[in-house]
């Protein structure tokens, strides 16, 4: 009975350990991977830790990934937010950061910016980001979504800190995907097929001919009937889709700490 | 009157041939240089004398007992004037050439009796204009096998003159179309399209006139009506001399049977030139359409063609060009491999080129 008490005991205290590393030491950083819906093998844990904490320490700004069972209730963005708050994430008086929340409860997924975060992390420059890692999330591969998410980030960071910040018609660079080498060899062979093809037929000269308008008397079309009576009328209507036009920029809200925070979210 | 007519110069007694370049009567040995009516007036004249001596008709088919019945249908010996030579030839040939002296032979017993010519356009261009329209019209054709210019040789050029049915026809049309017009514009967010649909009718006449159509057996009916189109204001009433010089055929396919073709080509004439009077729509359907055709008349009139063959690899290919206007056809061999080599070296040519501009929008 006593082994049993201890036994649970000590469950719950590794448990606290891993989930509440926050407040093993003042002066030490909490961990910028907290993977609490076990998702990662334990390599792939440190790993990715390491990488994490060497772009945080280099660009001066938390970049941060954490998972969990379970949102308790609150709404990703509340969770991810006061996830970043009461663990005391941030560099600098800005708290300067960004976290990465995937709750595997209902499949959501929260990125919540705060401090210089906002600035380099704008809304249409969240979006992007979120297309390069969600389908990779999505299909499970969740060490090479997050691998991408971070390289993104110090990517982003680099760009704000080069003094323009991705944003609406300031969009990374994509790489071409190597499948176009095949669709464009596909569109060339088209291209050169109809040209060829063109050129083939001038081989054949010996065509009939359709008609005789070679051989119209001029001036011999006279017409004895020769009208046009509208019968019917009618006006069709299409509303014309509007181009939604982004401005720009991050949105912000308050945090229930009282601190603001960009950020933007959904399912996978 | 003899079949067989040769044109003597007056001059030296050689024999005159037709000559395109300056439309006259020309003897290649003197140079002597008659005018076509001024001659063929001297010749009439030349012949009447003899009528008398000359058999009506030396002509026979060879029908003895060594022949079974039907196989020398359509064959004819003549008698060369000039050699004695004997030619065996069709029966629709109406000018020749004889193998044995080369001297150019008009087969005037072939025209008369039968329908004469009503009308003849004289060739316009030469032997040698017809070689260089072969050689413009092999050149720049791009899955030609290269091999086919070097190796192949004209086996055969001559100047013939194809006879051809002339039809003239009125024709009264009534078609009704339905029409649509369009006009789109827009206020706010939504685009309107106003669609008219207008009842048209068009009834009226429209007349063709010396619409070809050859009726030489031996002519394919699509290589003539490739050469098309003929200008029949150049064409003059026909007269025997214009033949010297060149070969002629004799029409073998009776009127009715290219009547068909004709009408066909007018009514579709007739349909196309109506519907091009309806304008201003965005689409025009005909929803009922009747034509006919009265007034038909016809004429029977030679036309000059130059005809040209090759043999390449145990095929044979014949072109034709217009012995008026020059424009030369005929279907040329096409090389697989050298479209396939084309369409392969092409098209990665023209992948890399759509990769690389796919590219250079990416870096930009």
């Amino acid at each position: 009975m006593k082994k049993r008490i201890c036994s649970a005991l000590l469950t719950i205290l590794l448990a606290m350990l891993i989930v509440l590393p926050v407040s093993a030491g003042e002066g030490e950083h909490p961990p910028r991977l907290v993977d609490g819906a076990g998702l990662l093998s334990a390599s792939q844990e440190s790993e990715l830790e390491d990488k994490l904490d060497e772009i945080s320490t280099r660009q001066a700004c938390d970049v941060v990934i954490v998972t969990v069972d379970s949102l308790d209730g609150k709404t990703a963005m509340a969770y991810a937010d006061d996830y970043y708050d009461y663990n005391g994430y941030g560099f600098g008086s800005e708290r300067d950061g960004i976290l990465l929340l995937v709750s595997m409860e209902s499949r959501d997924w929260w990125i919540s910016t705060c401090g210089y975060g906002i600035t380099a992390f704008t809304d249409a420059g969240m979006e992007y980001i979120a297309d390069q890692f969600l389908s990779d999330l999505s299909d499970g591969k969740y060490k090479k979504a997050f691998e991408k998410f971070a390289d993104l980030c110090d990517d982003f960071i680099t760009e704000a800190n080069n003094g323009e910040p991705y944003d609406v018609g300031h969009m990374p660079k994509g790489k071409l995907p190597l499948y176009w080498i095949v669709v464009d060899l596909v569109i060339g062979l088209f291209i050169s097929y109809c040209i060829a093809s063109n050129k083939k037929s001038k081989l054949r000269s010996v065509v009939s001919k359709y008609n005789a308008a070679d051989y119209v008397r001029p001036g011999s079309l006279v017409l004895t009937a020769n009208w046009d009576q509208m019968v019917n009328r009618l006006v069709t209507t299409r509303v014309i889709p509007r181009e939604r036009e982004s401005s720009g920029g991050s949105s912000t809200h308050t945090s229930s700490s009282g601190s603001t925070h960009g950020g933007t979210g959904g399912k996978f | 009157m003899s079949d067989l007519r040769q044109y003597k110069c007056p001059a030296c007694g050689g024999a005159m041939e037709f000559d395109s370049t300056i439309q006259k009567m020309k003897c290649p040995y003197c140079d002597t240089v008659m005018d076509v009516q001024e001659y063929q007036n001297m010749q009439d004249a030349v012949y009447q004398n003899n009528a008398g001596s000359a058999g009506s008709d030396q002509w026979q088919a060879m029908g003895g007992g060594a022949w079974q019945s039907g196989e020398t249908d359509g064959m004819c010996i003549y008698t060369c004037e000039s050699c004695g030579g004997e030619i065996i030839a069709d029966v629709s040939t109406g000018a020749t050439t004889c193998p044995f002296c080369g001297n150019r032979i008009v087969m005037t017993g072939q025209f008369s009796g039968d329908l004469r010519p009503d009308y003849i356009i004289p060739f316009k261009l030469d032997k040698n204009a017809a070689k260089k329209a072969y050689h413009r019209h092999l050149s720049g054709k791009k899955f030609m096998p290269a091999i086919f210019k070097k190796e192949n040789h004209i086996d055969e050029i001559k100047g013939l003159y194809v006879p051809f049915w002339l039809f003239d026809a009125d024709t009264e049309a009534n078609i009704m179309y339905e029409a649509e017009r369009l006009r789109t514009w827009r206020s706010g967010d939504t685009e309107y399209t106003e669609h008219e649909i207008y009842n048209v009718q068009r009834a009226g006449r429209i007349g063709f006139s010396y619409l070809p159509e050859d009726c030489s057996r031996k002519m394919d009916d699509t290589l003539m009506e490739s050469i098309e189109p003929y200008n029949f204001a150049e064409a003059v009433p026909f007269s025997t001399a214009y033949l010297a010089g060149y070969m002629a055929d004799r029409y073998d396919v009776a009127m009715e049977e290219r009547m068909e073709r004709a009408k066909q080509r007018i009514k579709r004439s007739t349909i196309d030139a109506f519907k091009n009077t309806v304008q201003g729509y965005h689409s025009v359907k005909d929803v009922n359409s009747s034509v006919s055709l009265y007034n038909v008349r016809y004429l029977y009139a030679l036309y000059p063609v130059w005809i040209l063959n090759t043999t390449w690899k145990g095929k044979k290919y014949t072109f034709a060009m217009n012995g008026q206007t020059g424009k030369m056809v005929g279907d040329l061999p096409f090389d697989k491999n050298a479209f396939n080599r084309f369409v392969i070296t092409w098209g990665v040519g023209f992948g890399a080129i759509v990769y690389a501009i796919m590219w250079l929008f990416m870096l930009l």
